[in-house]
C-alpha cells in the first residue's frame, strides 16, 4: 500500500467534517472556534497534499488514484505551502479576536455557551 | 504601485491614524482624519479611473490582483461608504460616550481590506482580503464593551463568518489541488474542457481516459464552487445564511451597522461577481439552465422575500432596517444571476454596480438619520420612539423621510432607478418570474418603510414616553447633507450615473460590446 | 496486495519504508511502558489496602511533595500576553521562507520585509503606548 493523494484527502475531508459538525452541533464558543481551527487544519493538510502532488494531478494525469508526488522539493511552484503559510498567520490573528470577543461576551454573561446569547431575537 | 493607490492610503492612513490615537493625549477628533482618509482614497479612485487603466493592470503585483473599472467604481462606492461611517461615528460615539480612538484605525483597515477584496485576483487574495476587512469589523461590532448585546452580535457574526471563511478556504484548497493555480484566469483556463485536437490526446482511448478525468476534476471542482459560493451567501446576508445579519445589526453601534450594511456588503458583493464571472464563468458552470445561476437565482428569490416579510414584523427600526437590508441583498443577487446573460451580461452587472452606489448612500443616509434621532441615554431603535418625530423636528425628520423614501424605490430618488435597472436587466436576460417576483417584493416592502413615516408625522408619542430629539452633530448632519444631495442628484440624472457603472462594467460607449474580455488571459502566478 | 486508490508502489513511498521507524518507536514505547507496570506489579511487595501508608496514593513529583489547588485561576492579566505573543509570534513564519530564499529575493525581498517589519513595529508601539505590556496596572 502507498499513499495517495487521495488518502490525503480522505483524511482532511474527514477532520474538515469533524469540524463544521462540531461547530454546528456544539454549544459552546469556545469549542465552535476549536472547530473552525480544525476546518483551517484540514484545508491546510489538503493544500500541501496537492501542493507536492501538483504535477501528478494537472499534466494530464489524476494524481487522485495515482501518480507521484514531485521527487525533488523546489522542481515544483511552493504556492499551495505559501497559502498555507498564510492561512496559519491569519488564523492566529482570528483566533486573537475571537477569543477577545468570547472574553467580552463571559465577561457580561458569566458562559461562553452561545444558547445563551439570545438577546436578540425577532 | 499607483494602481494601488487607494488601498495604499488607507493601510498607511490607518497605521499613522493608530499612531495618533496612541500618542496624543486625550481621546477623540479623529473622526475628521479617518473620513478625509476615505475621501483621499475614493479621489484616487476617481484619478485613476479618469487617467485610464493600461493594458496591463489585469494581472498586478504578479497576478494576485487585477485593477480594472469595476474595481476603481467599488473602491470609490467603499470609500465612500467609510467616510459616511467614520463620520457618522464621529457623531454616534462622541454622543453615547463610546468615543475611544481604536475604531478608526478599524475602519481604514477594514476598508482597506474591502479595497483589496474588490481587486483580488487570486483565491489566497480573497482569503486575506475577506479577513482584514473581517476581523475590523467584528472588532468594531463589539465595540460597546459595557453591553451585552454588543458582545453577543460580536459573537455571532465572529462565529459565523469565521464558519463562512473556512469553507471558503475549502473551496479554493479543492480548486487548487485540482487545477494547480489559485488565480482566477489560471482556474478558469484549467477548468476548460480539454479539446479534442490537442496534440498530446492522440490516439482514443489516450482522450477517454483524458476525458474520464476531466469528469472527476470537473465534479470536485463543483463540490468546490459550492462551498464558495455558500462562504459568499453568509457575507452578502442571503437567506438561508443570513442568521447573522438581523442580531449583528441590531446589537453593534449603529454607526458600525451603517459600515457593515454599505462597505461589507458592496465589497462581497464585488467580489462575488469577479469570482463566479471569471473562475466559474465558463458555460459548464454558468449555463442559464443550470450552474451557479440556477442555484444564485433560488437563493435571490428566498432572500427578497423572506427578507422582507420578517422585515414587517419587527417593531425595532435598526431590526427593520437589517432585514431590508438582507431583501437589498436578494435585489443584488438578481443581476449577479442575470450577469452571465451573453447580451444582457453587462446591463446587468452595470445595473449591480449603479445599485450598490445608491444603495451605500442611501442607507449611510438612513442609518445617520436614526442615528441623529438618538441622544446620550435615549437611543432612538422603536417605531414608538419616532412617533411625532418629524412634526417636533421637520428637518431632521425629513432626512429620514428622504433616505427611506429611497430605500423604498420612490422616484425621484436613487432607489427607485436602482431597482429599476436590475429588474430591467432582469426581464432581458429571460427571467420573468424573477422580476415579477421583485416587483412584488418591492410592494411589499413600501409597507414597513412607510409604517415609519406614519409613525413620524401622524402619531403622537404615548403620555410619558421620551420623546425622540435630533443630536447635536456637525459630523452626522455633514454625512447626511452629503448622502441626501447624493441621493436625489442619482435619481434626478440616473442616466449620467448609470453609463459611469456601464463603462466600468467593460461596455465600450456605442458598440457591442464584449463579454468579460478584461480579465482573461493572465498569466499563471509566478512568485 | 490491497490497493484502495491503486497506483504504482513507489519504493521510496510504500507504507512500510516512509513509516517503518516511526511503527518502531511506538512499539518500543509501548512495550516499555507496559514493562514497567508488569515488572513493578509482579516483582514489588505486595501491600493489603489497609496497610497503605499516607504517601502510597499521593502523585509521584519527582520525590518533593505535591503542593497547591489543582484548579489554579490565572490572572487574566496571561490573557492578553499570550494573545499578543500569538500574534507576533506567528507573524514571524513569514520571516522562514524569507530567509531560505534570501539570496534570490536579493535587495528586494529585503526591503519588502523591512516593510512587513515596520508595520509590525508600528503594531508593537501601538501596544505599548496603550499599556498592553505593562504587568503591573
Amino acid at each position: 500500500m502507498t499513499l495517495q493523494l487521495g488518502h490525503y484527502l480522505a483524511l482532511s475531508m474527514v477532520l474538515f467534517t469533524i469540524g463544521s459538525v462540531g461547530f454546528l452541533v456544539r454549544r459552546n464558543a469556545l469549542i465552535s472556534l476549536m472547530s473552525i481551527e480544525l476546518m483551517l487544519n484540514a484545508v491546510n493538510l489538503t493544500l500541501v497534499a496537492a501542493n507536492r502532488w501538483q504535477p501528478a494531478m494537472t499534466e494530464g494525469g489524476s494524481g487522485l488514484v495515482g501518480g507521484t508526488p514531485a521527487v525533488a522539493v523546489g522542481s515544483i511552484a511552493p504556492h499551495g505551502q505559501v497559502f498555507a503559510f498564510f492561512v496559519i498567520a491569519v488564523a492566529a490573528a482570528e483566533a486573537a479576536v475571537g477569543l477577545a470577543i468570547v472574553l467580552s461576551f463571559y465577561r457580561l454573561r458569566k458562559t461562553v455557551r452561545t444558547d445563551a446569547a439570545d438577546m436578540l431575537r425577532g | 504601485m499607483l494602481l494601488l493607490s487607494p488601498i495604499l492610503v488607507l493601510a498607511v492612513g490607518g497605521l499613522i491614524v493608530m499612531l495618533i490615537d496612541a500618542f496624543q493625549e486625550q481621546e477623540g477628533g479623529l473622526a475628521m482624519p479617518t473620513a478625509l482618509l476615505h475621501f483621499v482614497a475614493a479621489a484616487a479612485a476617481l484619478a485613476l479611473w479618469q487617467r485610464g487603466v493600461p493594458s496591463d493592470a489585469g494581472s498586478l503585483v504578479h497576478g494576485w490582483l487585477a485593477i480594472d473599472k469595476t474595481t476603481l467604481f467599488l473602491q470609490a462606492t467603499i470609500a465612500l461608504g467609510g467616510a459616511f461611517a467614520s463620520l457618522l461615528a464621529g457623531g454616534y460615539l462622541a454622543e453615547h460616550k463610546l468615543d475611544r480612538g481604536e475604531y478608526y484605525p478599524l475602519i481604514a483597515f477594514s476598508t482597506a481590506g474591502a479595497g483589496l477584496l474588490v481587486a483580488a485576483n487570486d483565491m489566497l487574495m480573497v482569503f486575506v482580503a475577506l479577513e482584514t476587512m473581517s476581523l475590523g469589523v467584528y472588532a468594531m461590532t463589539g465595540f460597546r464593551r459595557t453591553s451585552a448585546r454588543s458582545a453577543e452580535a460580536a459573537l455571532k457574526y465572529f462565529l459565523l463568518g469565521s464558519f463562512a471563511a473556512a469553507l471558503l478556504l475549502m473551496g479554493a484548497a479543492l480548486l487548487y489541488t485540482v487545477t494547480g493555480h489559485t488565480d482566477f484566469p489560471g482556474i478558469a483556463a484549467a477548468l476548460q474542457a480539454p479539446s479534442p485536437a490537442s496534440g498530446a490526446a492522440a490516439d482514443d482511448a489516450n482522450a477517454a481516459v483524458l476525458a474520464a478525468q476531466f469528469a472527476i476534476k470537473l465534479k470536485i471542482s463543483i463540490f468546490a464552487m459550492l462551498l464558495v459560493l455558500v462562504a459568499m451567501a453568509f457575507k452578502v446576508g442571503a437567506v438561508p445564511f443570513h442568521m447573522w445579519t438581523p442580531d449583528a445589526y441590531e446589537g453593534a453601534p449603529t454607526s458600525t451597522t451603517a459600515y457593515m450594511s454599505v462597505v461589507v456588503k458592496a465589497a462581497a458583493f464585488g467580489a462575488l461577481l469577479r469570482v463566479f464571472l471569471t473562475v466559474f464563468g465558463d458555460a459548464a458552470n454558468a449555463s442559464i439552465s443550470g450552474g451557479w445561476p440556477a442555484v444564485l437565482s433560488v437563493l435571490a428569490v428566498l432572500t427578497m422575500s423572506v427578507g422582507n416579510l420578517v422585515a414587517l414584523t419587527q417593531t425595532s427600526v435598526k431590526r427593520m432596517l437589517a432585514y431590508s437590508s438582507v431583501a437589498h441583498a436578494g435585489y443584488l443577487l438578481l443581476g449577479v444571476v442575470a450577469a452571465p446573460h451573453a447580451t444582457a451580461g453587462i446591463a446587468a452587472k452595470s445595473s449591480v454596480l449603479f445599485y450598490l452606489l445608491g444603495y451605500t448612500v442611501s442607507n449611510a443616509g438612513a442609518m445617520g438619520a436614526l442615528i441623529l434621532a438618538g441622544r446620550r441615554g435615549a437611543e432612538t431603535v422603536s417605531y414608538d420612539d419616532l412617533a411625532g418625530y418629524a412634526r417636533r423636528h421637520p428637518a431632521a425628520g425629513f432626512a429620514l423621510t428622504l433616505f427611506l423614501l429611497s430605500l423604498t424605490g420612490v422616484p425621484p430618488t436613487v432607489g427607485f432607478f436602482g431597482k429599476f435597472y436590475i429588474i430591467r436587466a432582469t426581464l432581458d436576460a429571460g427571467y420573468t418570474n424573477l422580476a415579477i417576483i421583485a416587483l412584488i417584493n418591492s410592494a411589499v416592502s413600501a409597507y414597513y418603510y412607510l409604517g415609519v413615516l406614519v409613525k413620524m408625522y401622524m402619531r403622537e408619542p404615548a403620555p410619558g414616553a421620551t420623546r425622540a430629539a435630533p443630536m447635536k452633530s456637525f459630523y452626522v448632519v455633514f454625512s447626511l447633507i452629503v448622502a441626501g444631495v447624493l441621493v436625489v442628484w442619482m435619481g434626478l440624472m440616473p442616466e449620467r450615473w448609470l453609463s459611469l457603472a456601464a463603462e466600468a462594467s467593460g461596455a465600450r460607449p456605442a458598440a457591442a460590446a464584449p463579454a468579460e474580455g478584461a480579465n482573461n488571459g493572465g498569466a499563471p502566478t509566478p512568485l | 496486495m490491497f490497493r484502495p486508490f491503486g497506483g504504482d508502489v513507489n519504493p521510496s513511498l510504500s507504507l512500510t519504508h516512509a513509516y517503518g521507524p516511526v511503527f518502531m518507536i511506538v512499539g518500543f514505547s509501548l512495550f516499555v511502558a507496559c514493562a514497567m507496570f508488569a515488572l513493578a506489579t509482579l516483582m514489588g511487595p505486595k501491600v493489603k489496602p489497609e496497610d497503605r501508608g499516607e504517601f502510597k496514593d499521593t502523585p509521584y513529583e519527582s520525590g518533593s511533595p505535591s503542593s497547591g489547588a489543582q484548579h489554579v485561576k490565572l490572572s487574566v492579566k496571561f490573557y492578553l500576553t499570550a494573545i499578543l505573543f500569538v500574534v507576533f509570534d506567528i507573524e514571524a513564519i513569514f520571516l522562514y521562507p524569507w530567509g531560505v530564499l534570501f539570496q534570490r529575493l536579493g535587495w528586494v525581498g529585503l526591503a519588502e520585509m523591512l516593510v512587513f517589519l515596520s508595520v509590525l513595529t508600528v503594531c508593537l508601539v501601538y501596544c505599548w503606548k496603550k499599556g498592553a505590556l505593562e504587568w503591573q496596572s
